[in-house]
Formats: C-alpha cells, structure tokens, sequence
C-alpha cells in the first residue's frame, strides 16, 4: 500500500548514539549553548518544571472545588492562581515542549545535521524566561484571555508586567516560528517538497501559524498596557473604546494558539509511530493535505469563540459555523492515518512493550474524546446552550491539551531519554506514570464534559451545593491529584534512572517479535 | 420542558453522531491495536470517509441554522431586532429588561418594577428578556431553559425563554468571568404557582 518512497519521505530515522549529553553539560552550555540538543534538553526541562509549577497551581484550586463554599482560598488568589495555572501550562509547558522535543528531532529528520538559526531558539527561549518572571511577579487575576474592559480595571499596581509578558510571549513565539519555518523551508529546498518529510511539513505549519498570529498578539498586549496607563483607549467602551476590536485582535491569535502545541505534536507523532512500527506512515499526502487544511483554518474560524453578536451574525456566523464544523475533517484525517498505520501489518512486541508507543496510543485516544466534541461546539445553536463557558469547553481543550498534546510530550521525553542520558528508565515506573495520567485524564476530561452539560460555569471559586456538581467536582479534584501523582513518579523516574538506570543499547529501540526472537531481546527498558 | 432553543430533539441527533464517531474511532483503534488480522486500507476508502464527514458536517450546519433562525425569527416578527425603542413586544406574554453589572443581575419589569436578584414569570411564558451591561463583559445562562447569552458592555442583547410549566425557583447565572465577584453573579427565574 504504502510507496517505495515513503520510507524516504518519513525522514532519517530519529536515531542517536546514546550517550549522557546532559551529564557532560555544564552550567554555562546548558544557559548559552547553542547546540541543538543543549537547546532542546533545556526546554524539555524548563518545561517540566512549568508544568509541576502550573501543576501544583491547579492541585490548589482543584483542592478548593472538591466541595462547594470557600474553604481555602478567597476569589483573588482563587483566580491568580487559575489564571497563572492556565498562562504557564500553555505558553511556559505544552506549547515550548513540543517546540523544543521538534528542536532536538529536526535536524537529525530533515537532515539538516544542525538547528538552523539555533540562535534565535536562544532567544525565543530566554524572553520566554522573562515573560514567564513577570507574569509570575504580576499576579494577574482575569484569566488568560483578559477580556477588557473587566482585565483593565480589576489588576493590581503590578499588572502592567502581565502585559508587557504578553509582548514578551509574542515575540518568543514569533522566534520559535521563524527557526522552525527556516528548517523546513531549508529542508524542502534542498529535498523538494513531495520528499519533505512529515516533520518538515509540521514545521513550516507551525511556522507559518506562529508569525502570522504573534504580531497581532503583541500588538494586543501593548494596547493593554496603552489603555491601563490610559494613553489609548482601544478596548474600553467607557473611554469611547470596542470590545469587538479586542475579541477580533486577540482571537486572531487565540485560535490559532490552540494549533501551536497541536501541530508540533502532530509531526513527533508523525515521526515516532514509523519508528516503532518499523514501516512509512499509511499516506503520506493524506498527512500533507491535513497539515495544510488545519493551517489554513487555524487562521479563520476564530470568531467562533465569541458568541454571536452584531458584529459576528449573517453570513459571517453561517461561515465560521461551516468553516469551524470543517476542523473536524482534516483532524479527523490525521486519526484516519495513524489507525491505518496501526492496522496495515503487524504491530511488533518491541512497539507494544515501549512506554513512548503507549503514550502515542493514548494520545491518539484522546484526540478522538476531545476532538469529537468539537462537532457541537461549532454549532451555534449548542453553544447558545450549554458549550459557552460551561465545563464543557475546559473539558474539550483539555482533552485536547493534556491527552493529547501532553501525553506526546511524554511520548518524546520517554523517547528522547535515552539519548541524552545514556541509560533507561524504569519500565516500572514508567508504566506506573501512564496510568496514573490515564486514568486521571479520562476521568478528569469525562467530569468536565458532564459538568459543562449541566451548566457548571467556568472561572468560580465557589458554586452552589447541587448533587449533580458537587460529586463530579470531587471526582475531579481526585483525577487531578492522580495526574500529580503520576507526575511525581516521572519526575523520580527521569531523575533516579539518569544515574542508576540500565545502559541504554546501541538502538535503544530495536524492533523485535518475541515470536521470531528468543523473547527477551530489545527490551525497551527495565 | 421546551428549551428556549427547543434543542431537545436537535440536540439529542448531535450528541447521538458525536457517541458514534467517537465509539468507531475507539473501536478501529482497538481493533488496529489487537486484532490479529491486519487489514490494508485502499487510498480511496479515505475519499468515502471525507464524504461521510462531509455530510456530517453538512448535516450538522444545516439543523444548528435551522434552530437559530427558527428561535430568531421569534424576535424579529416582533420587530425587537429592528426596532429595538419599539414598545410592542408582540408574540411574547412578558418583557422584562436585565441590567448586569458587576456583581449581579436587576430586572425590570414592564410595570417598572425592579428586582435585584429576581425576574419573576408565570408558567409557559414566553419572556423576553432584554439585556443591558454597563460596565463589562458578561453572560447571562437559565439551565432549566437551556439559554446562554454572552454580552458586550454598551450593546443591549435581546433573547426570549419558554418559562417552565413548573412552579419553582431556578437558577440565572453569570457564565463570563467578570472579575472577583463572578462566582456569587446568581439571581433565580422564578415561576409563580397557579395561585400566584
């Protein structure tokens, strides 16, 4: 089924002598170096520590919505800590480690042997640190999305910093786009486009997505802190501002930010599952086509996350209504492909046993859960019901976010680990992680959904005590709080197995068949 | 109880579609994952999938329209889109205008009485409820009738609920974060009994 020439297409096996790359780093290459894996390994790193951070942030508030009334904390600090929960998981964690697992893959993939403009990876990640500093200093309470004018008159003396982090945010993200698109540009330059590996594909989307949507994010942030300091007044009707002029500029970028973390991931997919499996991904152009629809779309369908309006009804709200319900067409493709993939021979033992290949499964999995629900989120009759800003939206992304990007970036880290440690980790522990998340994730996502259609708000610190929220509140706070747990085991894992792990084989990843081997070669880990 | 919307039936042929693409997806995943037979998919088998989608998609747009037009042409023959000063409120047994503000919502009624926590109505209304912000962003959402209304400070925002038949207190609630005080944004829809 799959051409001759799609085992070329895949790109060079992502394949790397072991050795303890970040042993031998010292603490001026892990700050400044340029080399590609230096780069890397300290994203994957900074990111895990964005998510314990942002973690623990929701183990807080998830501890103060097991039961209804206030226990814990009061509004402020209830939704400072939501809002940097939210800020950190997806600018400080899901979003640069899928980037950074794209870094460390890219120039061995598209053979371009080096990070081109590893330079500017440099500095995307340090004004990443900055931002990330003073959202932290700057405490903001208003979500993620700080809607004006409620985000211009509700932030302490120190919000201005929020602000200028967005600016900060923007331009990390708009640098990161840059080194990716200039890799993948430079690799189907040299490899012409029909041979352009997946993850190239994958790099010039998220290129393209990253510096078309970044400017006019920056561009919001420094208007925020224009109309704060009242020199402007673009977004505050009582000044003679729009709202709609915020929605339009803001989603114009927000949506888009959805894509970030997704197609990245998407290509680490894209790359890992032929490597596992040991055969070309089932349609390489199916995959193309896909990459191309949801880069296209990203870009115009973001009315659809304000409610119809004066300025969004007619045929504007027919279109983004038919243009949204389309996403389900070339996300559905790329699911398409991978089950295809999984199905056309034989799965072999080596795949099954590798914790990397059960978080792509899973992955794939959650995709389907999350993605699906998309369907009634697009119509507007739904959403004039029971999707806008109930549960049933932080169950959709986070479905998306944590099962599906967050399970590949678990994906990559196991896969990658062995690389730059030189040893393995505990397949026991290891396996214990995945399904602490798991299970913790379905059940965490399910309770969401089932909230959001009993019209459990979003963004409450407190909520009134009805049977059917209060028991799904407190099977959510458990969910959280196995996630965390699973955490922890990673963390022990990553850290333990770095040192006291078994030496990683030359291919750490060799496929086998315990029918055709004698049964206990290429054990991916213990 | 007729929703606002009167999605019961729409909505129960969404959700139905979503559980079946979601049960097949899990099924050939699994099935790809532990059956032993492989099975090698021809490329066309993906264009009859796109056409399924595509009537999916298609279906979908078409009854989500027809239920929004349907709820909205029950405000324009009213002339309220229009003429939004028009005094008449035509089909609809009761107006009552809402002013949301930071923290809660006040209902005035036609008689110009004003509630802060309350808009009361009798069994099977219909009411229209226009609604006001005069500081930010808000939502206003009545669960028991299925309605979410998001709203921008400055702009009245017109949407009309099927009272329900049973007498009772339900609840209103603000659905957009409007700072600190969001959590406590409630009122009550209350539906007075026959003796009322």
């Amino acid at each position: 089924m799959a051409h001759a020439h799609d085992a070329q297409r895949m790109g060079e096996t992502p394949h790397w002598q072991p050795e303890d790359v970040i042993g031998k780093m010292t603490l001026g290459t892990l700050l400044f170096s340029n080399d590609y894996r230096h780069i890397a390994i300290k994203g994957i790193l900074t990111s895990v520590a964005m998510l314990g951070l942002g973690g623990l942030m929701a183990l807080l508030f998830r501890t103060e919505l097991a039961v209804p009334d206030i226990q814990l904390f009061g509004a402020r600090p209830y939704m400072q800590l939501m809002t940097l929960h939210g800020m950190l998981m997806v600018f400080g964690f899901i979003i640069p480690f899928v980037i950074a697992l794209n870094y460390y893959m890219i120039p061995k993939v598209l053979g371009t042997g080096e990070l081109l403009w590893a330079r500017g990876a440099q500095w995307s990640y340090w004004t990443l640190i900055v931002a990330a500093v003073l959202l932290v200093i700057s405490r903001p309470d208003f979500t993620w999305t700080f809607y004006p004018p409620m985000s211009l008159r509700v932030g302490g003396d120190l919000v201005w910093m929020g602000y200028l982090a967005v600016v900060l945010v923007a331009i990390s993200e708009f640098l990161a786009g840059a080194v990716l698109m200039r890799n993948g540009w430079e690799a189907a330059r040299r490899l012409s486009w029909s041979k352009l590996p997946l993850m190239g594909w994958g790099a010039i989307s998220e290129g393209i997505l990253l510096m078309g949507s970044t400017p006019i994010l920056g561009l919001v942030g420094v208007y925020m802190l224009t109309d704060w300091l009242e020199i402007t007044a673009m977004f505050d009707p009582a000044r003679g501002g729009d709202v709609m002029t915020f929605m339009f500029l803001f989603w114009f970028y927000g949506h888009p930010a959805v894509y970030l973390p997704l197609m990245p991931a998407i290509a680490v997919l894209y790359t890992l599952l032929p490597r596992f499996l040991g055969r070309p991904i089932w349609s390489y152009w199916s995959a193309v086509v896909a990459f191309s629809m949801l880069t296209v779309l990203g870009f115009i369908v973001y009315p659809h996350h304000f409610q119809p309006a004066e300025n969004v009804s007619g045929w504007l709200q027919r279109a983004t209504q038919i243009l949204t319900l389309a996403i389900f067409i070339p996300s559905t493709l790329h699911v398409f492909n991978w089950i295809a993939s999984l199905w056309y021979d034989r799965i072999p033992d080596s795949a099954r046993r590798a914790v990397p290949f059960k978080f792509i499964i899973a992955s794939i999995f959650f995709l389907m859960l999350g993605g699906v629900t998309a369907y009634v989120n697009a119509q507007i009759a739904t959403d004039s019901d029971f999707v806008h800003n109930t549960y049933f939206v932080p169950a959709h992304f986070h479905a998306m976010f944590v099962g599906f990007m967050a399970n590949m970036a678990m994906a990559g880290l196991y896969y990658l680990y062995p690389y730059f440690t030189g040893r393995m980790y505990s397949q026991a522990l290891a396996n214990t992680h995945f399904w602490f998340w798991q299970i913790g994730i379905f059940t965490k996502v399910t309770m969401m959904y089932y909230l959001g259609y009993v019209y459990f708000p979003r963004w409450v610190v407190d909520y009134l005590p009805l049977q059917q929220w209060a028991m799904p509140q407190m099977m959510l706070t458990g969910a959280a709080y196995l996630i965390g747990l699973g955490f922890i085991v990673m963390v022990i894992n990553i850290m333990w197995s770095a040192t006291r792990g078994r030496p990683a084989d030359a291919d750490p990843w060799a496929l086998s068949d315990d029918a055709v081997t004698s049964g206990n070669a290429a054990q991916p880990a213990e | 109880m007729e929703s606002a919307l009167g999605l019961s039936g729409y909505q129960a042929n969404m959700m139905i579609i979503v559980f079946v693409v979601l049960g097949a997806g899990i099924a050939a995943l699994f099935a790809a994952l532990f059956l032993p037979q492989r099975w090698k998919l021809k490329y066309r088998m993906e264009f009859l999938f796109v056409g399924i989608l595509l009537v999916i998609v298609w279906y979908g747009d078409k009854k989500s329209a027809e239920v929004v037009a349907a709820y909205q042409s029950e405000i324009n023959e009213s002339g309220v889109l229009e003429t939004a000063a028009e005094e008449s409120n035509g089909t609809f047994d009761r107006e009552i205008k809402v002013i949301a503000f930071q923290w809660g919502f006040a209902f005035l009624t036609e008689e110009d009485e004003i509630s802060r926590n309350a808009a009361v109505v009798k069994p099977g209304e219909k009411v229209l409820f226009r609604i006001f912000s005069n500081d930010v962003i808000h939502g206003l959402n009545i669960p028991a009738v299925g309605i979410t209304a998001e709203f921008d400070p400055g702009k009245e925002r017109d949407i009309w609920i099927r009272a329900p038949e049973e007498p009772g207190k339900y609840l209103i609630q603000c659905l957009n974060y409007c700072g600190v005080g969001h959590a406590q944004m409630k009122a009550w829809l209350v539906v007075e009994g026959a003796e009322a």
